[in-house]
C-alpha cells in the first residue's frame, strides 16, 4: 500500500480568523500585525495583490492602507489559538493520525484511507473545515511529507486546482516539478538555494533528480533527505507528540525605547519567568542561560549598544527565582547608561528532563531559609497562574510594564469572554 | 480587606476570587460513614452535563448575542445568547444565523411555493425572498437559546 500524506493548511490564517466574525470584511484588504502593531504578519489576497509583502513594517506603506482602506487588526493570539484548536479537531476525524506542525497546519497520515479517490477526499476535508469552523483550507498530497508540502503550495497558487494537489502521479509531480523554483521546497533555504543555482539546480525537477549521496557530500544530511523524499521514498514520520524544545527563548521588542536600568530589570524579569514557566511545562530543567540586550539596530541616527552575555548554572533548574536573579547578574553587567534599549531577551538551553541528576552545587544554599530549589512553590504557582492568567509572578517583574507592548487594534474576544461575543441582529 | 488590597496595587494584578468552574462529581453516598455499603452504590450514574445536552460537536460550536426584536415569535428576546451550531445543514423550519450584506442576522429559513424565505418571526418585521440575484451565505444554525428569566 502506497503511503499517502497529507498537508492541511489554512489560507491566510489570521486573517481568516477576523473574517470569520467580520463577514462584511470579505473582498476586502485586510492585514493583521505582529506584537506591538509594527509589522504586517498576514495579508488577505487582495493586500496581496497590492504587492504588499509579508512582514513589512506598516510605517512603510501608510500611503497604501490609507489610499486602498486596508482594515488592520493588531494580533488576537487567543482567538487564533481557538480556532486552531477547533481546525485541528476537525481534522483529526479524516485520518487515524495527525501532527501538528504550526498554529495552522497539519500533517494528516491519509495511508489507506482514502485509496478510491484521494482527491474527492481532500475536496471533502477543505469543505467540512470551512463550514464547520469558517476557516479556508488547502490540502496537498504525496507519499512524503516534502511532497505533500510541494502539493499544497501548487494547491494555493493556483486556484485551479481548486485547493486540492495529489502529487501521487509521477507523471504530475514532474509536471509541476519542472515549473517551480528549488527554494519553494520545504527546507531549501535562500542560502542553500543560491547555492544549488551555482551548480545548474535551478527548479526542483533538477533538484530531484541528484543523486542523494553526492547532496549529501556536497551540502547536508537534510539536504539528501529532502532529494529521498521528492522521489517518493520516505523519511521523515510523522511526529504524533512534539519534541521537548531544545532551546527556550523569550523576547520582545519594547513600545517604546527604554533608558532606566529598572525597567530594562522589570522586562527581562517577565520574560525569564515566561521562560521558566515553559520549562517547567514540558519538564525540563536548563543548565544554561543567556541575556541579551540591543538598541534599535535600523535607526543609524542613534548610539548603537548591542550584548549578549551567557552562564552555567550551577546546578540545573527550572525555578523562576533562580533564572531570574541570574539573569539579573547579567543585566548588570550588560547595561550601559545612555542608550535607548528597543529589545531584551533570554534564552534557556542546555535542557534536560528534570529527573536526570545533575551536578550537585555545595555552594548551593544563599540566603538561610530561602531553598536553592522548591519545586512545590513552582508548581503552586502554576497551578494559580493557570487558573487566573498571569495571576501571580516573582516581585521583580513590577506592576506598570512600560514596556509592553501596544496593542490597539484587538477584535473582539468573540470565544473566550461571554462579555465580547459576536452580536446578532435580529431585525 | 479588598479595599485595602485595591488601595496598595493600583493595576488588575490583585483581583476578587472568581467562582471556580463547577465539576459535577457522582455523589458516593455511603462510603464515608457507616462502614457497609449503600443500596445506592451499584446504580451510581454520571450526572447532568449540560455541555452534553447542548453542544454536539463543540469544534464547530459558536455562542453569539441577539439584539433587536424580530425573532420574539420564536423564543428569541434581546440579549439572549444563542447557540449556533456551523457543522448543520441548514434546512426548511431552521433558525439560522445568515449574512444580509455583510451583517449577521437571526432570521427562520422557510421553503415556500418552491421559493427560500428568510423569515422574521414578529409581525412588524418583513420577510425576505431569495432571489437569484441575492447571495447568501449561512453562518449556522441555532440549536438552542439560553434566556435567563
Amino acid at each position: 500500500m502506497a503511503p499517502l500524506i497529507a498537508l492541511v493548511d489554512c489560507n491566510n490564517f489570521y486573517v481568516s480568523c477576523e473574517r470569520l466574525f467580520r463577514p462584511d470584511l470579505i473582498g476586502k484588504p485586510v492585514v493583521v500585525l505582529s506584537n506591538g502593531d509594527g509589522c504586517i504578519v498576514s495579508r488577505s489576497q487582495e493586500v496581496k495583490d497590492l504587492g504588499i509583502k509579508m512582514g513589512v513594517p506598516v510605517y512603510q506603506v501608510r500611503h497604501l492602507i490609507k489610499q486602498h482602506h486596508i482594515q488592520l487588526f493588531s494580533s488576537h493570539y487567543s482567538l487564533y489559538g481557538d480556532l486552531s484548536a477547533r481546525v485541528m479537531s476537525v481534522l483529526e476525524e479524516f485520518a487515524p493520525s495527525l501532527e501538528v506542525y504550526s498554529i495552522d497546519e497539519a500533517f494528516l497520515d491519509l495511508t489507506g484511507v482514502c485509496l478510491k479517490d484521494p482527491m474527492a477526499y481532500g475536496q471533502e476535508i477543505r469543505s467540512i473545515v470551512r463550514r464547520n469552523t469558517g476557516i479556508p483550507v488547502c490540502v496537498g498530497m504525496g507519499p512524503t511529507k516534502t511532497l505533500a508540502k510541494l502539493a499544497n503550495f501548487a494547491a494555493k497558487r493556483w486556484p485551479r486546482t481548486g485547493g486540492v494537489l495529489d502529487l501521487s502521479d509521477l507523471v504530475r509531480r514532474e509536471k509541476l516539478m519542472r515549473i517551480v523554483p528549488v527554494s519553494e521546497v520545504w527546507g531549501i533555504g535562500s542560502r542553500i538555494a543560491a547555492r544549488l543555482s551555482q551548480l545548474g539546480i535551478h527548479t526542483v525537477w533538477d533538484l530531484a533528480r541528484q543523486p542523494a549521496e553526492r547532496m549529501q557530500e556536497q551540502f547536508s544530511i537534510t539536504v539528501a533527505r529532502t532529494v529521498l523524499e521528492l522521489n517518493g521514498i520516505p523519511c521523515l514520520e510523522l511526529e504524533a507528540i512534539a519534541p521537548d524544545k531544545q532551546q527556550i527563548v523569550c523576547s520582545r521588542s519594547f513600545s517604546r525605547r527604554l533608558t532606566e536600568y529598572r525597567e530594562l530589570s522589570e522586562a527581562l524579569a517577565e520574560f525569564a519567568s515566561r521562560a521558566a514557566e515553559k520549562l517547567r511545562s514540558q519538564q525540563s530543567v536548563a543548565g544554561h542561560l543567556s541575556v541579551f540586550i540591543r538598541t534599535n539596530p535600523f535607526n543609524p541616527q542613534e548610539p548603537q549598544y548591542q550584548r549578549s552575555a551567557g552562564v552555567r548554572l550551577n546546578s540545573a533548574t527550572q525555578d523562576t527565582r533562580m533564572i531570574v536573579s541570574e539573569a539579573h547578574r547579567l543585566l548588570k553587567a550588560l547595561f550601559r547608561a545612555g542608550y535607548r534599549y528597543q529589545k531584551c531577551g533570554v534564552q534557556l538551553s542546555h535542557i534536560q528532563p528534570a529527573t536526570t541528576p545533575g551536578q550537585l552545587d555545595l555552594f548551593a544554599m544563599t540566603a538561610p531559609g530561602w531553598q536553592t530549589d522548591s519545586p512545590a512553590l513552582m508548581q503552586a504557582m502554576d497551578r494559580i497562574n493557570r487558573r487566573f492568567p498571569r495571576g501571580i509572578a516573582v516581585a521583580a517583574v513590577g506592576f506598570d510594564k512600560a514596556w509592553q507592548s501596544k496593542v490597539e487594534r484587538l477584535s473582539q474576544r468573540y470565544t473566550t469572554d461571554w462579555r465580547e461575543l459576536l452580536r446578532v441582529r435580529c431585525g | 480587606m479588598d479595599q485595602l488590597l485595591t488601595h496598595a496595587c493600583p493595576t488588575d494584578r490583585w483581583r476578587p476570587a472568581r467562582t471556580p468552574r463547577r465539576v459535577p462529581l457522582p455523589l458516593l453516598a455511603g462510603k464515608v460513614a457507616a462502614g457497609f455499603p449503600s443500596p445506592a452504590d451499584d446504580y451510581i450514574e454520571k450526572t447532568l452535563d449540560l455541555n452534553e445536552l447542548l453542544i454536539k460537536k463543540p469544534a464547530a460550536t459558536f455562542f453569539v448575542r441577539a439584539e433587536g426584536e424580530s425573532m420574539l415569535g420564536a423564543g428569541i428576546h434581546p440579549n439572549d445568547i444563542l447557540i449556533v451550531d456551523r457543522s448543520l445543514e441548514p434546512a426548511d423550519g431552521k433558525v439560522v444565523i445568515c449574512a444580509l450584506n455583510g451583517a449577521l442576522t437571526v432570521k427562520r429559513l422557510q421553503r415556500r411555493a418552491r421559493q427560500w424565505v428568510l423569515a422574521a418571526e414578529n409581525p412588524l418585521y418583513a420577510d425576505i425572498a431569495l432571489n437569484e440575484g441575492l447571495e447568501l451565505v449561512i453562518w449556522g444554525v441555532v440549536t438552542n437559546v439560553i434566556h435567563p428569566l
